[in-house]
């Protein structure tokens, strides 16, 4: 177990800036994902503590050393790419080898850590397959243990679920935790699908523009959000206007209270549609006097009403940022 | 009547190329194997006289190893060099600077579209300055190596595209290999179709290659077998069958290298479910 940490780190690719003064710190055992839309640097970050990239400026140290310019080949990093990634000339087992060999480790040894790692997940009976052979959702978790197989100090993850498909995708995003969990390795994960970071990290830091937005756990981003653009990336919003002055608030479907009474909260509206979603439904209301579109969430069964209701609406105190004009 | 046209169409056009390409070689193996003059050459007399005892006469001329032999090193030394040099360019070229890709085209082409005769001319402008380079055999080497370059680039690059060049690179020295082993165990195993089809190609050109050869004066095999027709039509005639069969029989075992034992099993494996 060990720390990861980035300070100060910009990196430019001719006139476009990838990253803009960086500062992040990974706990050792803890799993931290990057999260943000494409382009706003969180693969160029992930790049550079693989050292694949090297920074303008700026220091990446893991524990106490400095491995800013230290080759790629020579840092202790494990990676999972968002693209197939697999040796298409080597079986299931070779690859997993592969970094085994490259670190001299005799063959008795080898042998045992590839039966780990693959039993580790759950693929044991693939070994002699080769990549062509199996499916995506199974090369992923080949390339999984193939980069675990080399105890990293750092496990590093490329978007390694965005090529599959939904059902497999949650799957092997709870196996990801699973396996994070029981081997304690520090580990950064990019992503642009907020339910995987939310799903699964210990912290999230949001990005935007080269920039870290807001760095925190899952609850703090999607709760106590620090910035309208964080406000408007992890989940959804609602943009009302501000009754107490200017600017508008950004509330969560969740935060908004809904009364059947039209007198009873501070905003009147007519319901547009109404979405029963299981456990809660969407309730859709075109508010008054600014004419705007609110979506409420409700438990299902706490309230009845149908479309062309009148309806009053208010934000639960305490919850929604204000973003001034 | 359109339908019918549609259907023997291609058989048409593979006909009459067929017939193009197979009458001046027919002809010229009635030549060299039938012991029959050249003006009793009839279709009554197609069948008459064929004897293959000539094909042995060419073995017994005392250049006929010698030409044929140099002209397997410098092949050798040639694909050796192209691969050589044209790897790590392409590599280098698809991972740092994919910009300089169309130039790095259209270099390569160059040699396609300037005919050999300018590349001699050339030659003989420096030749008096690097007499000691040009008077070695293995001088044909580099020039091979650069007539080859439109064939041989095209199969390295399209070798490239069709493999996740960068992301395998990456993976490779993320697990600790590094330039030499990525290339090695990676790279290299990854790139097989490619490489064969570049070789081969190379070796079909260098071992091809009459006007360079002829004008350094070097005696390779096609000046040797342009000189041994001029001594000994039918003999040399023969020679230009059997070196043509063989350079067929080359490009028959490239087909057959191409099919790798990884793409017959992937013909054969039924894909394993997906597991979830």
């Amino acid at each position: 177990m060990t720390s990861i940490s980035f300070r100060g780190i910009r990196k430019s690719f001719g006139l476009t800036v990838a990253l803009e003064a960086l500062d992040l710190e990974l706990q050792p055992g803890e799993l931290v994902s990057l999260l943000g839309p494409s382009g706003c640097g969180k693969t160029t970050a992930l790049r550079i503590a693989a050292g694949f990239e090297i920074p303008d400026t700026g220091i990446v140290s893991l524990g106490d050393n400095d491995i800013t310019r230290t080759p790629a080949h020579r840092r202790n990093m494990g990676m999972v790419f968002q693209s197939y990634s697999l040796f298409p000339n080597l079986t299931v087992a070779q690859n997993v080898e592969f970094g085994l060999r490259n670190r001299k480790i005799e063959k008795a040894k080898r042998n045992s850590r590839v039966g780990e790692m693959l039993e580790l997940v759950q693929l044991g009976e693939l070994s002699k397959r080769y990549p062509h052979q199996i499916s995506g959702g199974q090369q992923q978790r080949v390339a999984l243990a193939r980069a675990l197989a080399v105890q990293p100090d750092v496990l590093l993850l490329d978007e390694p679920l965005s090529a599959l498909d939904a059902k497999v995708r949650a799957t092997l995003r709870d196996e990801i935790r699973r396996i994070q969990t029981e081997l304690k390795t520090t580990t950064l994960f990019v992503t642009h699908d907020q339910d995987e970071a939310l799903a699964i990290s210990d912290r999230i830091g949001v990005m935007s523009n080269g920039r870290l937005e807001q760095l925190g756990t899952p609850e703090d981003v999607y709760l106590r959000p620090a910035s309208p653009f964080v406000a408007r990336f992890v989940g959804s919003i609602n943009e009302l206007p501000n009754v107490n002055g200017s600017g508008q608030i950004l509330v969560r479907p969740e935060d908004v209270t809904i009364s059947v009474d039209e007198n009873e909260l501070t905003m009147r509206g007519t319901v547009t549609r109404v979405t029963f979603q299981g456990p809660v439904t969407i309730i859709s209301v075109r508010v008054d006097v600014v004419d705007q579109l609110v979506n409420v969430h409700a438990a299902s069964g706490s309230i009845h009403t149908e479309v062309g209701d009148r309806v009053s609406l208010a934000v639960a105190p305490g919850r929604g940022i204000v973003e001034a004009a | 009547m359109k339908n019918l046209l549609g259907r023997s169409g291609p058989k048409i056009v593979i006909l009459v190329t067929s017939i193009f390409f197979l009458l001046p070689l027919l002809t010229m193996t009635r030549f060299a194997f039938q012991n029959v003059g050249v003006f009793d050459l009839s279709w009554s007399k197609a069948f008459d006289k064929w004897t293959f005892s000539i094909v042995t006469k060419p073995f017994e001329d005392q250049y006929f190893t010698d030409s044929l032999y140099l002209s397997f090193k410098i092949a050798i030394g040639t694909a050796a060099l192209t691969l050589g040099l044209l790897i790590p360019t392409a590599i280098w070229v698809h991972l740092r600077v994919p910009k300089a890709r169309v130039l790095i085209e259209f270099m390569t082409v160059l040699p396609y579209v300037i005919p050999a005769i300018a590349l001699v001319a050339g030659i003989v402008v420096i030749k008096p300055h690097a007499r000691w380079f040009l008077n070695s055999d293995l001088s044909l080497i580099p020039f091979y190596t650069v007539l080859a370059l439109p064939f041989t680039y095209r199969a390295i690059d399209s070798g490239l595209r069709a493999i996740e060049l960068r992301t395998l690179v990456d993976a490779s020295r993320n697990l600790g290999a590094g330039w030499m082993r990525t290339m090695s165990k990676v790279i290299v195993p990854n790139l097989r179709s490619a490489i064969i089809s570049a070789t081969f190609l190379t070796v079909a050109v260098a071992l091809g290659e009459f006007t360079i050869a002829n004008v350094l004066l070097k005696q390779t095999f096609p000046p040797f077998i342009n000189e041994y027709r001029m001594r000994e039509p039918r003999a040399g005639y023969a020679l230009a069958v059997l070196s043509l069969l063989f350079t067929i029989f080359i490009f028959g075992l490239l087909s057959v290298a191409l099919r790798s034992p990884s793409a017959k099993s992937h013909q054969n494996s039924p894909k394993s479910r997906e597991l979830s």
